[in-house]
């Protein structure tokens, strides 16, 4: 490839992106509007904390502790790549590995909301939402992501039991998968910068 | 121009296209919410400094830098206008119509931002970083 | 060039009508009423419901302008003037503005890309059930009592369960969170459509201006409303569950709310005018007698402005306390968000100065639009000048500044639009002289009820007063308003007649009465369920004034632009409108109907604290999304399995 080749009129008049389906389009939209959701939720953290001044959390609320959270990441991060790996088998009509993919995820799923409840047991013996506006911000962030989740999970199991059925998708028909994929990604993704903005940052 | 260009070299020149077109304006909403929270993060905390640097100076890198992604649009922009005024034979006329339409748009909209990035820059030489 | 396009076109076969009337058309039964997904019938619903709403908050502010009509009055209470004023502005904003422009939206976008319908039909649907409910859920509240009664903008810590207790800003908050459902879905209904089923050869540089304000507007809402939905989420928790987000006592912030207001209200001021723009950009062609000049600048300005418009939210809270550096920079945004709009406003005056213009009764709305938008946009400058800010902050110059905004620009093009496409609409002409009467008493009452508030503003009179003594200045120009006010609304009346009047009465309407350039005009007026016979095939700018597109759904017709054999259109490639491949719609369904029943019982019981039953209607949410996309069973082979 020559700079030439790339600057000439044709190349920089490609047309990029292109033959995107309609649901594709949809959920990437969809997906963007909630990633700003996500976006002025965890702003509103360190807005509260920095105009707070104080020390962090207040009230004597201790530092979160970090072997939960990171177990949970450990458990929800890799939940991305069966979706990945089902998601290509059912291009190639392998329908085995789209079951076994989803089936993988829903278990890496629920293990996490699990993991996030037995988290609760125990926080919510030291604070709860209506401590001060840390608790409030501490449930509502894990809260509504611990809510997207389960939504997640709901897409998972949803085109679970479509599979199961059978007539539902093969190498030709696979949209609602990768629809569902695009949601799941985004979920795990968001943990990330939760994991970084409650858990990790205190600490910094 | 005989040839046409292979894949690589389309993917290239179409994100070419899109930074010429979006460029600015990313550059200046990085730009914005770089400078407005470090300023007043820093200033809330009752500091000048971040670690080993001046506020001014980790602010004034929030400007030049953007303003520099800026230019570079422009500069893709003004690539993109002049290679679609005279397209070659044989291209098709709807992309190269919605690439100078496109080009158009992206001056217009590079020169724009660049003002505004440098009007905020032109404000960082007058006032002192936490003056309230 | 008026009437050639008549239907049945010369391309598509009697056969190929027939069969496209059997797939698309449908036969008038309840079970049709409730289930269509006709992107025409529900952009009318959006238009008749929004209107309605409109009629309701008119007279919550005729109510208010009756009470100011003289000092010390006692026709109302202070607490039901606080509702009114409340409901009136969240009204007029929520549930009329954005309502009404997506509703002109719903009904010419297809049309205007020379598609069938939208890209998901069901999901608008849905979109207009939920901003219906969600509206009556919101006004339902006035005859409680319970009406929302902390301003539009609902500042903490008035908002906070210690200083208004009762329903009243749960309704809103609530509410708010509700209507977010139909303007986030229509938004992404908007963009998805204008992306992948625009007519084959329509370019982005061939994209009718209408089209690119509707799409930047879904933009803003898109990445805007986010910001507004987490302020009443935790506004809600706040009141509700005891949360602390707003409680300074607790670590909280009350500016909090401030902030994410403002990110999402600066861009909504543009949310709100820029598709009546888009209007302007539309009208301004047909009764100039040429294109609007400067085609690439105003998609600029319509994409910088929606842009910039996320710049500039601190302006609203310059009086908060922060860096003079920080705030130089929310300066610099504010100061050059201008350039585009004045780009927009010199570009349509070029068009009218360099046109033959033509003086029917939408361009009477476009002339009086232009003047009042503009000596709106002028008292907005003067509160640049800090010192002139602070002496006339919250007094009527402010409610005189931003009724000469919204009137000017988002009712007058909304007028001018309802005058132009009600042809298209209704198949009927309008009666011009009851027009031009309409809006005389429109213009003139708009100016004698929003003119004096300049002056008794600057007198000192301050707003949400729910009544005043008896000061000089004050008492002859409040009734001069209020006589304004009656005036005014005369003069909508005479709108309503009006149209009353064409449906009932008007002479039938030819495709293109105007002699207009975009493609709603080349088909049937009103169009037939599927829009176009023959999907056109675009090859410029104004395809209706340009010979070779026309032709594309005449003699030039061919079977892959027919697609009589299903419910189909065609999908094409997002920047250059290249054929790509044709799809099917999905037909008339309750589902959307279902769904968002499911999500008033939620919202409902959210409000009253029955808990349990939300969360029933929470699991039919769910239940009902579900069944709704289920997949249908396919053999083996068309799908494509493995063994």
């Amino acid at each position: 490839m020559s700079v030439r080749a790339a600057t000439g009129t044709e190349a920089l008049t490609t047309e990029l992106p292109v033959g995107r389906s309609t649901g594709w389009w949809g959920m990437v939209m969809f997906v963007v509007t909630e990633a700003t959701l996500f976006a002025c939720l965890l702003g509103s953290y360190f807005y509260l904390r920095f105009q707070y001044g104080g020390p962090w959390p207040p009230d004597g609320i201790s530092k979160p502790k970090l072997l939960v959270p990171l177990v949970m990441t450990a458990v929800l991060l890799p939940s991305s790549l069966p979706v990945v790996w089902a998601e290509r088998g059912i291009r190639q009509g392998q329908r085995w590995r789209l079951r076994a993919g989803l089936a993988a995820t829903l278990v890496l799923g629920v293990t996490f909301l699990a993991l996030q409840a037995s988290e609760y047991a125990e926080k919510l013996r030291e604070f709860t939402m209506t401590t001060d506006a840390y608790g409030s911000l501490f449930y509502l962030i894990t809260g509504f992501h611990g809510l997207h989740v389960l939504v997640g999970l709901t897409m998972i199991g949803w085109l679970l039991a479509a599979s199961l059925r059978g007539g539902s998708f093969g190498a030709h028909r696979h949209e609602r998968v990768r629809n569902a994929a695009i949601y799941w990604h985004f979920v795990d993704l968001v943990w990330a910068a939760i994991l970084f903005t409650v858990y990790l940052s205190p600490r910094l | 121009m005989s040839t046409h260009p292979g894949p690589r070299a389309r993917l290239t020149g179409g994100l070419l296209f899109w930074y010429a077109v979006l460029g600015g304006a990313i550059a200046w909403a990085v730009h914005l919410l770089a400078v407005w929270g470090v300023d007043e993060l820093t200033c809330a905390g009752g500091r000048e400094r971040i670690g080993a640097l001046p506020l001014r100076a980790v602010i004034g890198a929030a400007v030049v830098l953007p303003a520099l992604a800026t230019v570079g649009a422009l500069l893709a922009a003004a690539l993109v206008w002049r290679r679609t005024s005279h397209p070659p034979e044989g291209v098709d006329e709807r992309p190269v119509g919605r690439g100078r339409m496109a080009a158009v748009v992206a001056i217009w909209s590079n020169l724009l931002f660049l003002t505004i990035i440098v009007l905020g820059g032109i404000a960082l030489l007058v006032l002192p970083p936490c003056l309230r | 060039m008026s009437t050639t396009a008549a239907a049945p076109a010369p391309g598509a076969s009697r056969e190929d009508l027939a069969a496209l009337e059997e797939r698309w058309g449908e036969r008038p039964s309840l079970r049709s009423w409730f289930g269509t997904v006709d992107h025409k019938r529900i952009g009318r619903r959006y238009l008749v419901t929004a209107g309605f709403f409109f009629i309701l908050a008119g007279l919550s502010a005729l109510a208010m302008r009756t009470q100011l009509a003289r000092p010390e009055s006692r026709l109302l209470s202070p607490q039901e003037y606080n509702q009114l004023f409340t409901m009136h502005g969240t009204a007029m904003i929520f549930l009329f503005a954005t309502p009404m422009l997506f509703g002109f939206g719903n009904f010419l976008v297809p049309l205007m890309i020379g598609s069938r319908d939208m890209a998901f039909p069901k999901l608008n649907a849905l979109g207009y059930w939920v901003f219906l409910f969600a509206g009556l859920f919101m006004w339902a509240s006035l005859p409680f009592g319970a009406a929302p009664n902390g301003g539009w903008f609902a500042y903490v810590p008035l908002t906070e369960r210690t200083n208004t207790p009762g329903l009243h800003m749960d309704v809103y908050s609530l509410g708010l969170l509700f209507l977010g459902i139909a303007t986030t879905a229509g938004s992404i209904n908007f963009i998805v459509t204008a992306l992948k089923l625009r007519a084959p050869g329509m370019s982005l540089n061939r994209v009718p201006l209408f089209v690119w304000a509707i799409v930047a507007t879904a933009f803003m809402v898109i990445f805007a409303l986010p910001a507004l939905n987490l302020d009443n989420a935790m506004l809600f928790l706040d009141r509700r569950f005891g949360t602390h987000f707003f409680d300074p006592g607790a670590a909280g912030n009350v500016l909090l709310w401030q902030h994410l207001f403002w990110i999402f209200g600066h861009p909504d001021v543009y949310i709100i005018v820029m598709p009546a723009l888009g209007i302007v950009s539309a009208v301004l062609p047909a009764f100039t007698r040429r294109g609007v000049v400067g085609y690439p600048l105003i998609v600029f300005a319509i994409v910088a402005i929606s842009i910039i418009s996320f710049g500039v939210w601190v302006h609203h809270m310059f009086a908060t306390g922060l860096p003079r550096l920080s705030y130089s920079f929310f300066s610099a945004a504010s100061t050059i968000i201008t350039i585009p709009s004045g780009i927009q406003i010199f570009a349509w005056l070029a068009t009218m100065a360099l046109g033959r213009v033509v003086l029917k009764v939408p361009m009477l709305f476009l002339i009086g639009f232009v003047v009042t938008f503009v000596l709106g946009g002028f008292t907005g400058t003067m509160f640049a000048l800090t010192a002139f800010d602070q002496q006339v902050t919250d007094s009527y110059f402010v409610v005189a500044h931003f009724h000469y905004v919204l009137i000017g620009g988002a009712v007058f093009p909304m007028l001018a639009g309802i005058y132009y496409w009600l042809p298209k609409i209704t198949g009927r002409m309008y009666h011009e002289g009851l027009g031009r009467w309409a809006f005389w008493l429109v213009f003139a009452g708009m100016h004698v009820t929003f003119f004096p508030m300049h002056l008794y503003g600057l007198f000192g009179m301050p707003r949400r007063v729910y009544t005043y003594r008896s000061e000089p200045g004050w008492d002859g120009w409040n009734l001069v308003s209020t006589a304004g006010s009656y005036l005014l609304a005369i003069g909508l009346l005479l709108v309503l007649i009006g149209v009353l009047h064409a449906i009932r009465r008007g002479r039938p309407a030819p495709p293109d009465p105007w002699g207009a350039d975009s493609l709603e005009w080349s088909t049937d007026s009103p169009p037939k369920p599927y829009n176009f016979p023959v999907l056109p095939r675009v090859h410029s700018l104004h395809p209706t004034w340009d010979e070779a597109s026309r032709e594309s759904m005449g003699a030039g017709a061919t079977r892959d632009r027919i697609l009589a054999d299903g419910r189909r259109t065609l999908l094409t490639s997002e920047l250059d409108g290249s054929r790509e491949r044709v799809v099917e719609m999905p037909e008339a369904s309750l589902q959307p109907l279902v769904l968002a029943l499911a999500m008033l019982v939620f919202f409902t019981a959210m409000l009253v604290a029955w808990y349990p039953v939300a969360a029933v209607a929470a699991v039919a949410v769910a239940a009902t999304i579900a069944v709704w996309l289920w997949p249908p069973r396919r053999p083996e082979r068309e799908l494509g399995v493995q063994p």
